[in-house]
């Protein structure tokens, strides 16, 4: 076996025996030391990867892979039948049904499976999908380490008789495994059980607190992904028998490689578009992620930042070059509405992981709608995003898992001067909030680029204008309620355990060091991934001179060169140094010159008390509560309507592609 | 280079040195016309800098430190704002940093448990919904006009781009008001005494730190104005004079027009002034289409 078949080895099996590992052993110690090797191990391999010539593509010579993966495809298949009897579930049932019944059908009814064997190359490894391997050993690796003392505290406050952390961290340190070979596999068949294993993780995550929510959400997130699965079955079966039976377009790189110029490969390349969606959590599939939060934090922080969701938008990134115009702007359109639709629902809830869960469904928008967008500075955009979000977005539910354990909520209103309480958590977590829209950090730029990119299609743009205002003002209620605080000098910091500190901050040194370093990042790498989405798509690849990173030429003008924008990187961070940082240091405030806050003279005792005389001059505590504007934003005033503009720009889209392909 | 840099940090020194006292003499002026239109004799116009001088020899008095934090970050993004405008930078960025400034000032009314100021952030943050997206689309229409976002594309072109952008215009001017903190949208905070008489996020701002705010206003206050200049930026005199000319009609619109509500003023901006915008970009984009 060649330095590829290791290196593959390590990103997809090596999760594998890890987890049966974890699974076996029962005591806490041994069990976390496990994760934590593997997290090492995975996060040096993964950045190896960036040693090999790339691309390069590896088939494992032993056909016995393609056997395994076959009858472990129908077993979970099996498993979803069994999961949606005993759940009483029907959709559960009909979509692992639609799933299993034209498969078997396919491959042993007609016969198909000898010819699928031969299918190659099955990983195709180049810089796309090591810009994913990277970010999901990395941050994966970082969320599973901070599981291990994440589940300890969980099952202490909830007194569990019987342990189950062991079944816990088996299928969260399985996830990563399963996303590594979904985001290098080419072999269409791979690709699919790759993605069967996500969404059966997904589910057994989701239902692991096996209250009857916990349960119900999880199914809901089975059939959901299940409709995806089953569009990607139709599409492969589509894909085999309109080219005559041939294996030709079953590699995701002969698909890409067509351009979107034959007609017959729109409808699966717009199915499996569709399938990644539904993974994305795009509108009108939002719920299932959105019911996912009823699971432990760490699955949150896994499923929205680097595996699950990212699938779902890097297999629409992947697809972009084999989109026909009409269908790349009806992507970008969807994508543009969810962002919108995302950012106004997200103003009106009042759980922290709520409004976390539309930010990220928000964000898939915006970077499905760039991979829609297809030019250079859109996917180069998207790329960031994928970045970006899943550092920001790690960190922010791993900040919202602390904020729970120390709180023992989930609420924002609860979280109301969480700033005296616990200083460091509500540090971390302002730092991580303020990453995904200020100026400085990446979340910007790509919200950034993404906006220059966006004017080919202007319905497209005004949406993303209407969200990034929405946008500012959600987290600004959020933060405004961390923030407030009596006044009071020397507060008192608190501790915390070695598994949540590590990942914290990594993530929050991440969060600085891509910021600031995006423009090696940028050329070096996204440049090159860029390439592997756009190059065959000549007819995209104008010129955008845009000044990315240098303080120097940005300040300098150049006039007359044709320039499109400028986003000078290292001057933002010096503003944001002097604007925050420095301010944080060197104000100080004496204890005289601090005095209680103006209640019209109402004000009961000492500066240190919030307390004021309410009616009948009863002393009573200062309360204040955030505005949530549930009159105009909320679910029950939206939902309606969200629904049918997303399931009417889905039809439209399918109409389209259906028109084209007929 | 060296030399162009240099002339770069040289025009951006004198623009942050320049620019509160524009700020504050235009202030003055809004003082005593206003108070001339309300049939007063008005204060001096050179007031706002007594005023101003007055607050910084005030002692320092606070409820919380993370205010003084996030009021020091508003003054230095507004600040950077208006070096990125007189730079001629990216325009786009300039709008996302101006929002980020807004927001830092809402962040400073949340910092306090102060229910006034609580008030006035929430509403600060209705207007910054309100105005954002016009000035986003501002941005966007400017690129349809141009093909860059940049704004020393717009100083190069010698047609005004009020010429064909006139719809945004209009909605850069609601935008304006907003900004300005003037009738009917003054929703968070009025300069005017018999508007309300707890100040909003000001409540709980004294001394030097209002003096702060005082300032950043008037950075803000000339910030607004260039970009409106832009819309007639060759040459750049007639720019001034319309932007002059939108400063006063903003004073006659305060003061012969009651505040609205908050929900009322988000509706009016993104029903009418979004309108405009769209339709604006929408037109010019059919028209390339047509060409």
């Amino acid at each position: 076996m060649d330095i590829q078949g290791w290196m593959l080895a390590v990103a997809i099996l090596l999760p594998v025996v890890a987890a049966i590992l974890v699974f076996l052993i029962r005591q806490y110690q041994l069990r976390g030391l496990i994760v934590i090797l593997t997290a090492v191990a995975l996060i040096v391999n993964s950045i190896y990867f960036l040693k090999v010539g790339l691309p390069t593509e590896y088939t494992p010579e032993n056909p016995i892979w393609g056997t395994i993966i076959t009858v472990l495809d129908y077993a979970m298949l099996l498993f979803y039948i069994y999961a949606g009897l005993s759940l009483k579930n029907w959709l559960v049932l009909i979509f692992a049904l639609t799933q299993i019944i034209p498969l078997a059908w396919w491959e042993f009814g007609l016969g198909a499976s000898h010819a699928l064997e031969e299918i190659k190359p099955a990983f195709l490894i180049d810089n796309l999908a090591v810009l994913m391997v990277l970010v999901i050993s990395i941050i994966g690796s970082l969320i599973c380490v901070y599981a291990i003392r994440y589940m300890y505290d969980h099952e202490e406050h909830k007194h569990l008789e019987k342990s189950r952390q062991s079944r816990f961290l088996f299928w969260l340190v399985l996830f990563l495994g399963a996303m590594n070979g979904l985001v290098l596999a080419d072999n269409l068949m791979w690709l699919y059980f790759f993605w069967e294993v996500t969404t059966l993780c997904c589910f057994q995550l989701i239902a692991h607190d096996l209250t009857k929510e916990a349960i119900n959400n999880g199914a809901r997130a089975l059939w959901m992904n299940s409709i995806g699965g089953t569009a990607m079955v139709a599409a492969m079966i589509y894909l085999y028998y309109t080219n005559g039976g041939n294996i030709e377009y079953l590699t995701l790189s002969n698909i890409i490689a067509s351009g979107g110029t034959e007609a017959f490969l729109l409808l699966p390349v717009a199915l499996m578009c569709f399938t990644g969606m539904i993974k994305a959590a795009q509108m009108p599939f939002q719920t299932w992620l959105l019911g996912a939060m009823v699971a432990p934090t760490p699955v949150s922080a896994l499923l929205h930042s680097s595996t699950m969701v990212k699938a779902g938008v890097y297999l629409v990134l992947r697809l972009a070059p084999a989109f026909n115009p009409v269908l790349g702007m009806m992507v970008a359109v969807c994508g543009a509405f969810t962002f919108f639709a995302a950012s106004v629902l997200a103003i009106s809830q009042t759980t922290g992981k709520r409004v976390l869960a539309y930010s990220t469904i928000a964000n898939l928008g915006l970077i499905i709608a760039c991979a829609g967008l297809r030019t250079e500075l859109a996917i180069a955009a998207a790329m960031l995003l994928i970045i970006f979000h899943a550092i920001s977005k790690g960190l922010l539910f791993m900040c919202a898992g602390t904020i729970e354990h120390q709180i023992w909520s989930r609420e924002i209103e609860d979280m109301e001067g969480l700033a005296e309480k616990a200083p460091l958590t509500t540090f971390i977590t302002i730092t991580g909030m303020l990453s995904m829209f200020l100026p400085p950090f990446g979340m910007l730029l790509g919200k950034w680029m993404a906006l220059e990119a966006v004017y080919a299609v202007p319905l497209a743009a005004i949406l993303f204008v209407l969200a990034s205002a929405a946008t500012m003002v959600f987290w600004a209620k959020w933060l405004g309620r961390l923030l407030q605080v009596t006044p009071k000098l020397g507060k008192k910091i608190e501790s915390l355990s070695l598994s949540y500190s590590v990942p914290l901050w990594s993530l929050f040194v991440g969060i600085f060091v891509f910021g600031i370093g995006i423009a090696p990042l940028y050329d070096r790498f996204i440049r090159g991934a860029v390439n592997n989405v756009i190059a065959v798509q000549h007819a995209f690849t104008e010129g955008w001179q845009i000044v990315l990173p240098d303080a120097a030429t940005a300040l300098s003008l150049e006039k007359g060169v044709g320039l499109l924008g400028s986003y000078p990187v290292v001057a933002l961070f010096i503003v944001f140094a002097v604007a925050i940082v420095l301010p944080l240091l060197f104000v100080k405030l004496k204890p005289q010159e601090l005095k209680p806050v103006y209640l019209c003279g109402e004000q009961a005792g000492d500066v240190d008390t919030d307390e004021w005389y309410a009616e009948a001059d009863n002393v009573s505590k200062l309360e204040l509560g955030g505005y949530y504007y549930k009159g105009a934003a909320s679910e029950e005033a939206l939902n309606t309507w969200v629904y049918v503009v997303a399931i009417a720009l889905l039809v439209i889209m399918f109409g389209i592609v259906l028109g084209v392909s007929l | 280079m060296s030399d162009q840099v240099l002339n770069q940090v040289l025009i951006a020194i004198i623009a942050i040195i320049v620019a509160p006292f524009i700020g504050g003499l235009l202030a003055g002026i809004d003082r005593k016309l206003t108070a001339r239109l309300q049939g007063r004799y008005g204060p001096p116009i050179l007031q706002p800098f007594y005023d101003f001088f007055k607050l910084l020899g005030k002692s320092k008095i606070a409820t919380t430190r993370t205010q003084f934090i996030w009021l020091i970050s508003y003054l230095v993004f507004m600040i950077t704002c208006l070096v990125f405008l007189v730079l001629q930078q990216d325009l786009l960025l300039l709008v996302f940093l101006l929002g980020f400034a807004g927001i830092s000032f809402v962040l400073a009314g949340f910092s306090t448990k102060s229910p006034y100021s609580h008030f006035g952030a929430n509403r600060e943050l209705m207007q910054i919904l309100s105005y954002e997206p016009i000035l986003l689309l501002f941005a966007l229409a400017v690129y349809a006009q141009n093909g860059s976002f940049m704004i020393s594309t717009i100083m190069e072109n010698s047609t005004p781009l009020l010429a064909s952008l006139w719809p945004v215009f209009i909605a850069v001017l609601v935008a304006l008001t907003i900004k300005m903190r003037k009738s009917p949208f003054d929703i968070a905070t009025s300069h005017h005494g018999h508007q309300e008489l707890v100040k909003g996020i000001m409540t709980e701002i004294s001394g030097p730190y209002y003096a702060l705010v005082t300032l950043t206003e008037w950075y803000e206050l000339v910030l607004v104005l260039g970009l409106i200049a832009l819309f007639w930026s060759n040459p750049l005199w007639v720019g001034i004079l319309i932007a002059l000319a939108a400063f006063i009609l903003e004073l006659l619109i305060d003061n012969i027009n009651a505040r609205l509500t908050g929900g009322l003023m988000v509706r009016i901006c993104w029903a009418a002034a979004l309108v405009l915008c769209v339709l604006n970009i929408l037109y010019i984009y059919f028209m390339r289409g047509v060409a």
